[in-house]
This record gives C-alpha cells, structure tokens and sequence, in this order.
C-alpha cells in the first residue's frame, strides 16, 4: 500500500464532486444573504433547496448566457454574490467576451460554475476539453478544478470568500473516490502534495487525481516510489510546490481530463522551462474534440480512446523516468 | 412639468461646454469619436447637469444614478462632463489615450471614479444596467420590512420610491448585437421601472447606414413587444430630452423598463463629420471639424 501524507483519506466507493459544490454553496447562502443564485435553465446545485427556502435569491435567465453573465456583473457591482451554473461552453463559452469586458476587466464578484471534460454520452457539444485553456489565459481569473466531494465543498467555499471572479469547473467524468479527510487544508493557489515520491511526480487535477492514485499502485508494484501533487487551483499556478517535486524527482507526469493545449500540463511545462527543465509529459486530451461514449465500471469506450486511464499514466511515469536516465547519460 | 426657459438655456450652455472640451480631447490626439460623441452630446448634458442624482464629491455615492454608457467608445462625452463637474482638472483632457490616463480609449470603471461601466464590447451594456436595477430592487426590498417575504416579483417589484435608478445609453448599431434583446426580454421580465435605455438613434454605424447593414426597423414596435415603454423625441432638443427624462421617472411603478428613442445626427453640429458620418476620425478630417466646432459654439 502506498503511504500518503497527512489529511488522506482514500475510500474507493464511488464519490460525487457536485455533492461538495452543493453543500458549500447552500451552507454559503444561509449565512450570506449577498449569495444569488443566476440560472440558465441548466439547472443549480442545490436547486429543489433553493426553490423551498430562497425563491427570492433564485434569477432564472433563461437560455440566454450572454445576458446572465453581465446581468449578474451588474448585481456584483452593487454589492451582491451571483453564482453561475452551466455546461462550461455555455455559461463561459456562450459569454467568453461578455465574462472578459464585463466582469474581468472590474474584477467583479461573479462565481462560475462550468461542467466540462471529455466523458459522457452528450458527445461532442457538451464534452468540451478547451474549457482550462482557453479560460487560462484571461487576466484577473481564478480557476478551480476539485477532485473529489470533500475538495468540491472547500473549493466551492473559498471561490465565495474569495472577492473576485473564480471559475469553479465541475468534471464530466466517471464517479471520483474520496481521496480527502474532512480535515484537509484548502487555499486558493496552494497545490497539495498527497504523497511524496522519490522516482517520479504525477500532478494531476479533477477526477485524474483518482487516475493518479490508481497508477500509484500499478507503478509500486513494479517497484516505483511515484509522488502525487494535487493541482486544484489552475490558475494561479503553485510554481513553488511544482518546483519543489521537480526538484526532488526530476521527472514529471501531468494529468487533466482536457485538452493539453493550454491547460495544466502547458502551465506546468513552462513553469519548469522557465526554472528547471524538467523531462515531463502530459497526458490529457491531444488536438481533439470528445465524443460519446459508454461509461460503465466495466467499459469506458472514452477513458480507452483518450488514454486516461491509470494504466495509460503508468505508462507515462515510466516513459518520463526513462526520459530523465537517458539525459543523465548524455550529461 | 414645462421647464422654463433659463433651464434649457443654461443647458444648451454647457452642451457648448461640453463640445469645446470634446475638441480639446480629439486635438490632443488628432483623433476621437467625433461623429457618436457629437449626437450624444445634449442627452450626457442633460442626464448630468438635470436629471442625475450625481455627486461630483462622492462619486461612489451609493444612492446616485447609475450611467452605463453601452456605446462606450463615446467615452469623450462622458470626460468632457466629468471635467465640467470638477471631478477631474480640465489638463486631463489632453491625457486622452495616454498610458495610465484616467481618460482611456474606452471607458473603464477601475481606472476612472466617475465612470460605472468599463464597455467597449458593443452590445453588453443593457444587461449590465439591467442587474444594477434588479440590485436596487434587491437591496430596497431588504431594507424594508414591509416587503412580502416570498415571491421573487411579489417580494421586489413592489413600489418604493427607487434608491437609484439605472441609465443606458446605447447606439443603434449595437441594437444588431443579439445579447441587446435577451437584456430587453429581462428587464421586461422583472419588471424593472427603474432602468431607462436611451438609444442614440444616429442611423450611421461603421460601415454606412444602420438600417442598410441590418435594418432595425419598425425599432419603436420591436421595443414595444418586448414590453417596454417606449418614447420618440429629437435627442438634440434639450427640451424634449428633459421632458421624456422627467415622465419616465413619474411613470415610475408602472412595471415596465423605458426606452427613450432619441433621433439624433452623427457628427451633429460639425459640417466635417456630420457630412462624412464620422466614426473614429483621424487627422485633417478630426481637425477640420474642431475647427468648425470652435468658430460655431465659441459663444460661451
């Protein structure tokens, strides 16, 4: 069994992030009555909760995200907390210039809720993979990507204390495990080491920290002591703490249920340019829409042809290990 | 309420005002929005110096009027009024487009106390006027004890007198962004008396006649369906302006938004832009206008 650090509670049962979300956003709005809840006709965490006990927080827009993202810069501006739900290619995507002038240039209060990853049966539409790169690149910006539901509930709860725009991106995937204690330490822009590793680091972000954790296994097995940094925060990037594994094992593995064109795997890759060139690979999704896909424990036609599963990052770690030993020869 | 005749002369004064600051603006770069600036130069006079709950002092003033210039680029108008109130010393205007400037190619709220929109983005202010109406909605309802406790319209559109109310002003190029009509759908929706759209009805955008690019027309019928309230009135005509201002705030707590069409000229006032339909204009054009400019509202 691999040891992890503290405030680890791994638990293989099948585990819901929107649970988190849920949780946090309806605990939030008890307590602040600034929290307004902006709908798109898509839906809201926590909504039979809200429709019974605050009505009166609840904005319905209608399919009409354009619309409901500046509507709701103009509630922040006067002081109120609005939440966004949606598919992320709706709510962000849909209004991408409106989020930019709108509410980024002021910096203004609004919450974004996206759903996006490869995994689903939707298909092509609403398996987007563009939702980290192409929402990386906007200033005053901070993106959330939680892994399992006891993450989801302390990153949903610091995206509402947090003043300023945050997306929270809830993953399309298959069920997460519990990976967090109850206790577990959460800041916005701090990544957190899960286990130490001597051989290689895998940084992984949403539902791949199960990915991540699985491989952990597969790669003991064959006599490898493989590190796990938890990357929830995408932006801002913890360059600290990816230099500090690098550092320490010289071979690095990201992992993004996403497409590696902007997302956490470029991020990293230039951190590590620019500090420590470190032999890395990314795995995530390469130049490619998503489409549908049988999603059951016993077949995942996606998690198969993206290459996401565990044994796909085992693979990497071991690639990137071999990377790291034929530059040693060459030095 | 007729106004007298010294209001509207005053006012039609520090429209005068307002102009020679814009040319000192566009001088200062040889460049600017002469032609939408120049049509909506009697509306932002009349909005500041009559009909605004406006602190020039206390510019966060939380109970002032709010102003969203939708058509932002116009931005010019809004500095020449911000300079006439005293909020910025009138060297500003030579700043226009400078690194660092309070006085930005676009108007921005984060830089430039004053300003409550930061647009330039065509099409989004509406929607952003719209949230500041249902936040004053919000805000009243929660002060007030008496407000029904469940039921969204029961519990906020109930008649207090408004804490604030919210101004637009759009161009009627950006009229063909769609995101325009869900905004009007939505206040429609909630019912928001106190949000007042003014479309500067120029009929020139970028590229040539806005009703050749994408014809807007029957514009007062669209608003109408969408269930505004909705006026027609010569946007040059001071009086007309403070008029219409004025019976929008009396038809206050008849649950619907208002829309002032304004019938303006692009360029108005300045043979050199009116007869070209001035957009953004460079050079000897811009010159040639505040020279026109100048010699024709020198009488101040």
């Amino acid at each position: 069994m691999p040891t992890f650090n503290k405030h680890i509670q791994i638990d293989n049962k099948p585990n819901m992030a929107a649970m988190g979300v849920e949780k946090a956003i309806i605990a939030a709005a008890i307590k602040d009555s600034r929290i307004i809840a902006v709908l798109e006709d898509m839906g809201f965490p926590g909504l039979l909760w809200f429709k019974k006990n605050m009505p009166d927080r609840m904005i319905e827009c209608g399919i009409a995200e354009q619309n409901a993202a500046v509507m709701a810069a103009g509630l922040a501006a006067e002081g109120f907390i609005p939440i966004i739900n949606s598919f992320l290619f709706a709510d962000v995507g849909r209004a991408y210039n409106q989020i930019r002038q709108s509410i980024l240039v002021d910096r203004f209060n609004v919450k974004f809720i996206g759903r996006e990853g490869v995994w689903g049966e939707t298909g092509i539409s609403h398996n987007t993979v563009e939702g980290i790169g192409s929402t990386r690149v906007l200033p005053n910006l901070v993106i959330l990507n939680p892994s399992d539901s006891v993450e989801a509930e302390k990153a949903a709860e610091a995206m509402l204390q947090y003043v300023g725009p945050v997306l929270l991106r809830q993953e399309s995937s298959p069920p997460s495990i519990r990976i967090f204690a109850d206790d577990v330490p959460f800041d916005i822009g701090k990544a957190y080491l899960i286990k130490d590793g001597k051989d290689a680091t895998i940084i992984a972000t949403g539902y791949m920290l199960t990915e991540a954790i699985r491989a952990i296994d597969i790669l003991e097995k064959d006599g490898l002591d493989v590190g796990i940094l938890d990357m929830c925060t995408l932006k801002p990037l913890d360059d600290e703490a990816i230099i500090r594994v690098a550092e320490k094992t010289g071979a690095i593995v990201t992992a993004e249920n996403g497409s590696v064109i902007g997302g956490l795997g470029d991020g990293v890759a230039a951190i590590l340019s620019e500090n420590l060139p470190t032999p890395l690979i990314r795995v995530g999704v390469e130049d490619e829409f998503s489409q549908s896909g049988k999603i059951t424990p016993q077949k995942d036609e996606l998690k198969v042809h993206f290459g996401l599963s565990a044994e796909d990052l085992a693979v990497s770690v071991k690639e990137v290990i071999a990377k790291r030993e034929k530059l040693k020869k060459r030095k | 309420m007729a106004h007298d005749e010294k209001l509207i002369k005053d006012l039609e004064k520090k429209a005068n005002l307002l102009r020679n600051n814009c040319f000192d603006i566009f001088g200062s770069t040889q460049m600017g929005h002469g032609g939408g600036t120049m049509s909506i130069i009697e509306l932002i006079t009349s909005l500041y110096f009559h009909h605004m709950k406006f602190d020039p002092k206390n510019t966060d003033w939380p109970e002032r009027d709010r102003l969203v210039l939708s058509k932002a680029h116009c931005c010019e108008a809004i500095y020449a009024a911000l300079v006439e109130l005293g909020v910025y010393p009138k060297s500003t205007l030579k700043t226009y487009y400078c690194f660092a400037s309070p006085f930005q190619g676009h108007a921005d709220r984060w830089c430039t106390p004053g300003i409550d929109y930061s647009g330039g983005s065509l099409g989004q202010g509406l929607s952003f006027a719209a949230g500041m109406a249902l936040a004053e909605k919000m805000k009243m309802a929660e002060k007030n004890a008496n407000a029904p406790q469940t039921g969204f319209l029961q519990r906020y559109i109930v008649r207090f007198d408004p804490a604030y109310r919210s101004y637009c002003i759009l161009g009627d190029g950006e009229c063909h962004e769609g995101m325009v009509w869900e905004a009007a759908m939505f206040a429609a929706k909630y019912k928001l008396d106190n949000l007042i759209a003014i479309v500067d009805y120029n009929k020139f955008s970028l590229d040539g006649p806005t009703n050749e690019i994408m014809n807007l027309e029957p514009f007062v019928d669209k608003w109408k369906a969408f269930g505004w309230w909705v006026t027609e009135i010569d946007g040059h005509d001071i009086r007309q302006i403070v008029d219409a201002l004025d019976l929008t705030n009396k038809l206050y707590g008849d649950y619907r938004p208002k829309c002032i069409i304004a019938h303006t000229v692009k360029g108005h006032g300045i043979p050199a832009w009116e007869t070209e339909h001035i957009h953004l204009g460079r050079g000897e054009v811009i010159m040639r206008g505040i020279k026109e400019g100048r010699e024709k509202y020198a009488d101040i």
